[in-house]
């Protein structure tokens, strides 16, 4: 029956080999049978940043061939700029462009690239902003929202411990439900986000939205092993099954909080957003709700105040991390990848309450069950119009 | 009930897998080395520092143009002249059509010009109210193509019916009429498409009195739509944009300067020129002999041409550009050097070819 390991290893490596002499076949001597149809060069602005005396545009080479950046214009006059490294741009490459203008704040802009064959590629910016100095201040800065939007409000969340433990059974398990539903809710946000930025941010040649999608289901079923691993540990051990979910909780959200974290940091720093007083009270109304969510959970076991801490935490801080990443360097990409990673690990912690709750009651009450997600769902829309 | 490669395997696999994927996004290019930052002065006279590249839409010096418009602003294409019985003078010109030539229009942009005789703006016709004008036009383009004259004319020399199929030659033949200034086209369908590409050029008719001396040039306004939106992503005076700022075109102060002015500009309704430092006496389609008007601001529309005439009191550097400033800032946008007048003056202007 087994097959020695050199036959083994030859028809593992085979089809790689062959697919290889294939892509080189269609490189080399196919290569120009196969030309047909008209190739279009593509650019991408991802980013525009206004300093003292200067507009920076980021760009990248997001088409099938190589481009030259020849020229570049502020609201389509003409402007001299210098380009760095060079003017020439391989596919995925970028080059910042630096445009020396007398700029106004708030005023709307639209910066544009000529390439060699006369196209020209362009990105608006709804106001000009002082893009923010990278220095102890900012770094202060970014940290407190951090912590506004994400630790405080998880750990206000998590005072609700005494009250829902207090509760009896059918309560309880209105309240699981109820977290269910304002996970499910935190879910599609996180997804919806990511789109949002796919749209905006990313250039269409990374299929944002199949990432989005690979990405949630890669992120799910990693989960999905590392939670069955755990609450199969928490049989054996101390740990107490509940402890563990909501450790998978915590560790959901503080995936999605890191996205979110990227996302207010990058709208911070490109001044894409006025951040008002108003909108950090949103979010941390919204967030107060992933407080509950890892507190109810542990109500069915003996929880010490270091450990609920330490889940708020593991919950909460990614968001300061999220907002340093995001303000000093933003990527459309990573923000992307880390909310759709926060989206499937949200996704398995539904799933892993639901099983957990099917285990314990025999009798599943539909009541609370139904109840408690359509709550949740709501007050997540509730708070969510507050953002 | 577990075979082959363990979990753990496949689960730094998966790793790996993830890690050299987001590799490839991360890594923007190749890193290149801190160098030392050199300075550019660029063309609205701002300082740039960096280690980069320039981008800034002057650095010919004209040799390495396929067109110099330091050439073609004073080049007059007289034609083969012959004299014939009845003492008409014969002007025989030869224009061939073509549409495959890619040009450098602006540093590193290249664009699909259509030509006459190889150039944006085909050759500047002239000739001498009342001589035969003969013109053998070959096609060599891969569209039909059409040579049309503004002027008086037969209806079948009119170059609008009867376009020229590739590889085809036609005659057109005309006397020169009446004495002005005038221009010629394609006229073949699409014609906004055969205009922007290129397909035009000015046309004199000298009076059978001479003009007064003076120093003359010819500006064709144009434009390029280079992205083929319906909009031009540049302007200029003949072709280049941008030129004449860095490439000053020189005169002398208190001489008597002539430009013929030919605006064929597509995608936008009005072009028009400013004359810094001096004002102009201006001449409709170059028809009348009294000036319309004394002015520095002239509006032109679509085909519209003026014959300009005027002095500089006072030497220096004296801009004239589109007054609408978003054509100049595209390129439409040039200079006039004044040095002062010496006594032993020479005019410029060759007339040993004119009879």
């Amino acid at each position: 029956m087994t097959s020695s390991k050199p036959v083994l290893a030859i028809s593992a490596v085979a089809p790689i080999v062959l697919l290889i002499i294939m892509v080189a076949f269609l490189l080399g001597p196919a290569s120009s049978f196969l030309q047909f149809g008209i190739v279009l060069p593509e650019v991408s602005i991802e980013k525009i940043e206004f300093t003292g005396n200067e507009i920076q545009a980021t760009v990248r080479n997001t088409g099938p061939v190589n481009v030259n950046v020849v020229l570049a214009d502020v609201n389509d006059r003409i402007q001299p700029a210098a380009i760095e490294p060079d003017t020439s741009l391989e596919r995925f490459e970028t080059a910042l462009v630096r445009i020396p203008f007398d700029w106004n704040e708030g005023q709307p802009y639209e910066i544009g690239v000529t390439i060699d064959d006369g196209t020209r590629f362009a990105k608006g910016i709804d106001a000009a902003f002082p893009s923010l100095e990278p220095d102890i201040d900012l770094f202060v800065f970014l940290g407190m929202i951090g912590f506004l939007i994400g630790v405080v409000p998880i750990m206000i969340g998590l005072l609700w411990y005494p009250f829902i433990k207090k509760l009896g059974k059918n309560s309880f398990n209105f309240f699981l439900a109820f977290t269910m539903g304002l996970l499910i809710f935190l879910g599609i946000d996180a997804v919806l986000e990511a789109v949002e930025i796919s749209e905006n941010h990313l250039s269409s040649v990374f299929n944002g939205e199949l990432l989005i999608a690979t990405v949630i289901i890669l992120s799910f079923l990693a989960l999905y092993g590392v939670g069955k691993k755990l609450t199969q540990k928490a049989e054996f051990s101390k740990l107490s099954k509940g402890l563990a979910i909501s450790l998978m909780i915590a560790i959901g959200i503080g995936f999605h909080n890191l996205g979110e974290g990227l996302a207010v940091g990058a709208a911070i720093a490109l001044g894409e957003v006025a951040l008002s007083t108003f909108l950090i009270v949103g979010f941390a109304t919204h967030n107060t709700t992933e407080g509950l969510a890892i507190a109810a959970p542990l109500t069915s076991t003996k929880a010490k105040i270091v450990k609920m801490i330490g889940l708020g935490l593991i919950a909460g801080i990614p968001a300061i991390f999220g907002t340093w990443i995001g303000g000093f360097s933003f990527s459309p990409f990573f923000t992307l990848v880390f909310l759709a990673i926060g989206a499937g690990a949200i996704f398995q912690v539904v799933l892993s309450i639901f099983q957990y709750m099917k285990g314990k009651s025999d009798l599943l009450s539909n009541t609370s069950l139904f109840a408690g997600i359509s709550a949740g769902l709501l007050v997540m829309y509730l708070t969510s119009v507050l953002i | 009930m577990q075979s082959g490669i363990p979990s753990s395997k496949m689960f730094y696999i998966l790793i790996a897998i993830v890690a050299v994927s987001s590799l490839y996004f991360v890594v923007p290019g190749v890193i290149v080395a801190e160098e030392t930052p050199r300075t550019f002065l660029t063309h609205t006279g701002l300082v740039i520092q960096t280690t980069g590249e320039v981008i800034d839409p002057i650095g010919y010096d004209g040799d390495d143009l396929d067109f110099d418009p330091e050439k073609f602003m004073k080049d007059f294409d007289y034609g083969e002249i012959t004299v014939l019985d009845d003492g008409t003078v014969l002007r025989e010109f030869y224009i061939t059509a073509r549409d495959d030539q890619i040009m450098e229009v602006s540093p590193g942009v290249f664009y699909n010009v259509w030509t006459f005789n190889d150039s944006v703006p085909g050759p500047t016709i002239r000739a001498t109210e009342g001589d035969l004008v003969r013109i053998h036009f070959t096609n060599e383009g891969s569209k039909p193509h059409s040579l049309h004259f503004h002027g008086i004319h037969k209806a079948e020399m009119d170059g609008v019916f009867e376009s020229i199929g590739t590889g085809g030659q036609f005659t057109y033949e005309f006397y020169a009429e009446p004495a002005g200034l005038h221009l010629y086209h394609c006229h073949v369908h699409p014609v906004e498409e055969h205009i922007a590409h290129g397909l035009y050029g000015a046309y004199i008719v000298d009076p059978k009195e001479p003009r007064e001396p003076a120093d003359e040039f010819v500006f064709v306004l144009n434009g390029l739509d280079t992205d083929f939106d319906g909009e031009n992503n540049f302007y200029a005076a003949n072709t280049i944009p941008f030129y004449y700022q860095h490439h000053p075109i020189e005169i002398n102060a208190n001489q008597n300067i002539r430009a013929y002015v030919v605006n064929i500009l597509e995608f936008d309704a009005v072009n028009n020129f400013h004359l810094h430092g001096t004002l102009f006496h201006h001449y409709p389609a170059g028809t009348d002999t009294v000036p319309s008007g004394y002015n520095d601001m002239l509006t032109m529309s679509q085909g519209d041409r003026q014959i300009l005439e005027f002095n500089y009191k006072y030497p220096g550097l004296y801009m004239f550009h589109a007054h609408n400033t978003e054509f100049s800032e595209k390129g439409w946008v040039s200079s006039f050097l004044v040095k002062e007048n010496t006594d032993d003056f020479d005019i410029q202007v060759e007339y040993d070819d004119i009879i």
